[in-house]
């Protein structure tokens, strides 16, 4: 309650600048989606973020934050953006799409063009290092 | 009873389930609903219920962390669980109170004491920094360090609590016997620099060694068996070490899923899994990006390569020079070493003084080989041409073969000095048996030695000097004991230099020296100094020094890896011969910890390479186990083979090292025991039992393989469901859009639309009054709200009468009827407030509800931003909690309207819980979300109808549980007070209800429901709970309402690019509409105003 809204400011931002999701990961936790947070957010990133944090609800929060246009779906759109942003554009539009569809191609159990939040924790879950490279320190 | 009978039935079915961890978080907010249930009826006093209730809360307690809430739900649904538990238990008995109370007095503390211990966990800060400079990679070798440090503490307790001290307190002192001297012409040299560093003079008669310990059988007053001690604590290094691996491992390998080798995600990986969230160090992220960038690269040429054939005459032409090129430098490292150790055995036979580069030039040679070599293979690698992470496995594998040929060659140069130091001193012994006292032991020494010098005979004396070499030189002089002095009057020398043992001690500690000293000027050369070069004078070089050729050093974490595995090898390997390696080791670890930490902050750069190294991964540790089994090979061979040294370490003459636990047991056990011991030996027994380990292996693979097979087709299971789940949907979707188009016509002609407005308008209530949709018509409004007035006097019989089973169609109808009237109802109190006296009330239990459910309220927030005005933030909360609540039984309907109850649709509802509709509502769920009112003609869905009736009661016979679940219980009794109250709350709890729903099927069915609102929901109850288990799929006519009035206020609603504006439109409208009537009633209803403003207070200030 009357919790202060904080917004983080592009100074604020820069310390964690280099994160290519720093937007997302704002974006995601703040309860307008427009990356203000109040502490509450914060905390909830944080809790999320930590180590402590159970590996389903990393698996969860990692879905929404590579979820772009917050559809409940990873699609292909999502799928460039996230390849975009981690590469700084460094690959060419044919090869972001090549590995849109290879990602599509091996996560998509349901073959309907897109990664559900199921097909995500399926995947992610299996993955060797995400626990350990999917939190944050302050 | 029934319900709660039904009730508990399906929580043990619950409880047996396993407890996954959405599941359980499902249960969580239905669970809210009991124990709120439970509270408000009261009289349910069943201890058995209050007790299943406290251990519901404390589950929740517990999990609450694992649920993917926001932080002031996790909160305030803390808060409520504590209440109830505290409440609940204090009604139990008082004692349970006082328990509790000291449960979470104790939690706190060890919370606290958690916090406190965090400070001493060695390093924590420093690897947690490097950590985020440098990603989990580079941390993850100073966390492999750490482990390995505490290894080495726990070995080097061992060692030293029960060999080192005792022998320290109750063994005989310095100089009091032979083996615990330096004999007399070394004590002058004893303190030279370069016997210090050849680990002679006083260093070589210390409890560093195995010769100094003394052969008593016991020790000190207390009769401490040292010799016992010395032998069981080496074996137990080893054990200690392979048990405290192997737990490791199989801890690591529980922890991670990975272990699935046919399911392969390379791109989803490279792409989700990439980057490294702790790095905030702008070069560790640009490399990073770097790598990301390769490995994706790599990844598309891998799949393109998969396709087309090449030539591989030249690759494979290279590789096999490439590999034969490793091998000649892995034979030519192994034969430099061992011609290293013969060639310093021949210098120390042939001359008396050494230089301090020969006595030293095994282990640095062995040192320089093991940090050379590897670049060698670097080299070499580029050749081969392979994929970058085959090429580091290669590297890794060479390395490893490297350093392990090192120790190898250098043990077994050593065990061959051994043996010829042991078959030198049979013929000394021969030798000299004609001399006086063979008896006195040392007499036959210095016999030895004096005849020895006394013949100074080329042939022989070659012969023996090159055996003896080693001790000539580091060990001489020798005090004789008074009764040997008159005999030996010439030069007697190294009585106990024939201490093998301490000879192989002092090789691997020297060993392990000079390696510390290598990697520390490894680190200052090839890391500092070569960083300082580039970062200093890069500015005057005539080319870049920083991108082009010696650039910034990389942190190789694997070579590092493999460095640390060779380090503490070489401890294995020495530890039974100096006793105090272990204890010299964790000196190097900590040294090493701070250098390479400092030299990783200051100087280094992160691998190119994309290295997957985690605490999760075995990689690091099946090598130390290889390492582990490899190391401790030859020293079992040297125990089990050797002879122990005749005049030195705790098992001088016997013949055998292990001889020292028969002759225990013999000796101090009973008779009986040692015949046990026999018979458990013999190879009656021990052949079975090995047979017995076999088909114990054989049987545990072979269950380990079935398992993996079941595995398999468990996961091809799922798919399977998964996949003929949303086939299934997606026909069901298309009959709906069919039954649609066809009724589409009707549509406007329906009563349904009355209906659906009058939904619409109730949902407006609920949030400011009686505002109705603008996007809706007017004269739907009106419609609307004569339509409510014209219900109102018939609620109750509808609701009450359904329960009787009506044929299809007609059934669903009037189930549609009885909805219509509650919420014609509801609408009619939400707008009739003038008329109302009660209304006010009301109205502030609303607000109070929104004073509970602040985190509701900032999803709605979420919603539309565009509401945050300043002048206008006063109404802004309610405006989009209004259309929140809609959201939630969209998605309910959504998540209906699959129709089997499999995990997938579980896994939605879980999604809904969270609030966050808009991000999780699916394009196609919302398609069919518009086809929902047609539901009830849809000839499809008849059996749903069927079931439709009992649903709806269900339905709106629950919702004050729901209520309650979501808001303090206080709230609801002052809304409760007139009917015409409580149902326009009804509607939100129905709203919530539904969110509540979502979460556990099991929510509604058990409770009473609070009794003195509406009788009649308790008589349904009963009827209903069985069909609400399985039939969760359906609400939908209820929720076709909802749907329309998104419908009427979006253009078109069956576009899903439409899908955002379908929730952001209405509530702008409600919003003003809002402002309106607030304006209209502010003098009615300050009350209200006040809540409001309390509300806005809390929301955005």
């Amino acid at each position: 309650m009357g919790n202060k809204q904080t917004v983080f400011t592009h100074e604020q931002l820069e310390t964690y600048q280099d994160n290519p999701f720093r937007q997302r990961i704002a974006q995601v936790f703040s309860e307008d989606g427009d990356g203000h947070m109040t502490l509450d957010n914060f905390l909830d990133m944080f809790s999320v973020m930590s180590e402590m944090a159970p590996r389903d609800l990393k698996a969860y929060y990692a879905f929404k934050i590579y979820d772009f246009n917050n559809d409940g779906y990873i699609c292909a759109w999502d799928l460039e953006q996230t390849v975009t942003k981690l590469t700084r554009g460094e690959l060419s539009a044919e090869e972001v799409s090549l590995v849109c569809e290879k990602v599509l191609d091996e996560a998509d159990g349901d073959h309907d063009g897109r990664l559900s939040l199921e097909d995500f924790q399926n995947m992610i879950l299996r993955a060797p290092d995400f626990l350990s490279t999917f939190h944050i320190r302050i | 009873m029934k319900p709660s009978k039904a009730c508990q039935r399906y929580r043990s079915i619950r409880r047996n389930t396993s407890q996954h961890y959405f599941y359980q978080e499902s249960l969580l907010l239905s669970n809210l609903d009991d124990s709120f249930n439970a509270d408000e009826t009261g009289e349910s006093n069943d201890p058995e219920q209050i007790f299943q209730n406290i251990q519901f809360q404390k589950d929740l307690m517990a999990n609450i962390r694992c649920r993917p809430w926001t932080m002031g739900q996790k909160l305030g649904a803390l808060r409520r669980a504590k209440e109830i538990v505290l409440k609940f238990e204090g009604r139990l008995t008082r004692t349970r109170g006082y328990q509790a109370a000291g449960a979470e007095l104790w939690r706190k503390f060890v919370r606290l004491a958690c916090n406190f211990m965090v400070i001493f966990i060695p390093w924590e800060m420093r690897i947690k920094k490097i950590e985020s400079h440098f990603g989990s990679g580079v941390a993850s070798y100073f966390i492999f360090l750490r482990w390995l440090f505490g290894i080495n503490i726990v070995l080097t307790i061992m060692t030293g609590a029960f060999i080192v001290i005792p022998e320290l307190i109750a063994g005989q002192p310095f100089g009091s016997t032979a083996s615990k001297t330096i004999p007399k012409e070394h004590v002058m040299s004893a303190q030279d620099l370069d016997t210090v560093w050849s680990l002679g003079g006083y260093l070589q008669y210390s409890v560093l060694f195995y010769g100094y310990y003394g052969r008593e059988r016991r020790i000190g007053r207390a009769g401490y068996r040292l010799p016992l001690a010395y032998f069981l604590v080496g074996m137990a290094v080893f054990a200690y070490s392979f048990i405290i691996l192997l737990k490791k491992m199989a801890k690591n390998s529980r922890n991670s899923l990975a272990s699935v080798s046919n399911e392969n995600y390379t791109f989803c990986w490279r792409v989700f899994c990439a980057w490294d969230y702790l790095i905030g160090n702008p070069e560790a992220a640009e490399s990073k990006t770097a790598a990301i960038v390769n490995s994706i690269r790599e990844a598309i040429l891998e799949e393109q390569e998969k396709k087309k054939s090449k030539n591989l005459a030249v690759t494979i032409c290279l590789r096999v020079v490439a590999n034969i090129l490793v091998l000649l430098s892995l034979a030519g490292s192994i034969y430099l070493i061992y011609f290293v150790v013969d060639r310093s055995q021949k210098l120390e036979q042939s001359k008396k003084e050494l230089t301090l580069w020969e006595k030293n030039e095994v282990s640095v040679v062995v040192s320089l080989v093991t940090m050379l070599a590897p670049s060698a293979f670097d080299l070499i690698a580029a050749l081969e041409m392979y994929h970058p992470r085959t090429t580091l496995r290669f590297q890794l594998a060479r390395v490893l073969v490297l350093y392990l040929g090192n120790l190898y060659s250098l043990i077994i140069a050593l065990l061959d000095k051994v043996n010829s130091m042991s078959t030198e001193e049979a013929a000394t012994k021969n030798n000299t048996s004609h001399w006086i006292d063979s008896t006195i032991f040392f007499a036959t020494r210095t016999a030895s030695e004096e005849e020895k010098w006394s013949t100074p005979g080329p042939g022989t004396g070659l012969l023996r000097n090159s055996t003896w070499a080693p001790e000539e030189t580091s060990v001489p002089a020798y005090t004789l004991p008074l009764s040997e002095a008159n005999k030996t009057t010439v030069y007697t020398q190294r009585p106990q230099d024939q201490c093998w043992e301490t000879y192989v001690g002092q090789e691997m500690l020297k060993l392990s020296i000079i390696d510390m000293l290598f990697t520390v000027a490894s680190i200052l050369l090839i890391d500092f100094f070569r960083g300082l070069f580039v970062r200093y004078l890069s500015d005057y070089w005539c080319w870049d020094l920083e991108s082009k050729f010696p650039e910034y050093g990389e942190f190789k974490i694997a070579e590092n890896v493999l460095h640390l595995v060779y380090n503490q090898g070489m401890i294995w390997m020495g530890a039974f011969f100096s006793p105090c390696l272990p204890a010299f080791n964790v000196l190097k670890l900590i040294g090493l910890m701070y250098l390479r930490s400092w030299a990783v902050l200051t100087c280094n750069v992160p691998h190119q390479q994309v290295f997957r190294a985690s605490r999760s991964n075995n990689f690091y540790l099946a090598m130390l186990l290889f390492m582990l089994f490899l190391c401790m090979l030859p020293t079992i061979f040297a125990i089990v083979r050797y002879k122990p040294s005749l005049n030195c370490g705790p098992f001088s003459g016997q013949e055998k090292m292990y001889d020292i636990v028969s002759e225990t047991i013999e000796k101090d056990f009973p008779a009986w025991f040692g015949s046990v011991v026999g018979y458990v030996s013999s190879p009656v027994v021990i052949l079975p039992a090995v047979l017995l380990l076999f088909m114990l292996i054989y049987y545990l693979q072979s269950i380990a393989r079935s398992l993996k097979l079941s595995n398999q087709q468990l996961r091809m299971q799922i798919q399977n469901a998964r996949s003929e789940d949303k086939k299934k949907v997606a026909q069901m979707v298309e009959a709906r859009i069919q039954t649609q188009e066809e009724s589409s016509m009707r549509l406007p002609k329906d009563s349904d639309l009355s209906s659906q407005l009058s939904w619409a308008q109730s949902v407006a209530p609920q949030s400011n009054g009686t505002v109705v949709n603008l996007d809706s018509s007017s004269s739907k409004r009106g419609r609307g709200e004569t339509a409510a007035q014209r219900t109102p006097p018939s609620p109750q019989p509808g609701l009450g009468s359904p329960s009787s089973p009506l044929p299809g169609t007609s059934k669903s109808r009037l189930e549609q009827n009885a909805n219509r009237c509650l919420r014609g109802r509801s609408t009619s109190a939400g707008d009739r407030h003038e008329n109302r006296s009660c209304s006010p009330g009301m109205r502030m239990k609303h607000a109070e509800v929104v004073h509970s459910e602040p985190l509701f309220r900032r999803d709605f927030q979420q919603i539309d931003p565009p509401l945050r005005g300043p002048g206008l933030s006063v109404v802004v909360p309610r405006g989009p909690r209004s259309c929140a609540p809609r959201y939630y039984i969209i998605n309910e309907r959504d998540s209906r309207q699959i129709p089997h109850p499999t995990f997938w649709p579980e896994r939605h509802f879980r999604m809904d819980a969270l609030g966050d509709m808009v991000e999780m509502c699916p394009r196609t769920r919302r398609q069919g979300v518009s086809w929902a009112p047609q539901q009830g003609h849809s000839p499809q869905l008849s059996e749903e109808e069927e079931n439709a009736p009992r649903r709806e009661l269900v339905q709106w016979s629950l919702h004050p549980q729901s209520l309650r679940g979501l808001q303090g219980a206080p709230h609801f009794y002052v809304g409760d007070r007139s009917e015409s109250q409580t149902l326009v709350p009804e509607h939100q709890r129905r709203m919530m209800h539904f969110k509540s729903w979502d979460d556990g099927f099991e929510a509604p069915l058990d409770r009473p429901v609070c009794g003195h609102k509406k009788p009649r929901s308790r008589n349904f109850q009963s009827a209903q709970h069985p069909p609400k288990l399985r039939g969760k799929p359906k609400v939908e006519p209820s929720l076709s309402e909802s749907d329309s009035v998104s419908a009427a206020s979006s253009s078109d609603q069956q576009n899903g690019s439409n899908d955002q504006s379908l929730q952001v439109a209405p509530s702008p409208a409600k919003f003003r509409s809002s402002v309106g009537q607030l304006g209209r009633r502010k003098a009615i209803h300050r009350q209200e105003l006040v809540a409001d403003l309390n509300d806005l207070i809390c929301s955005n200030v």
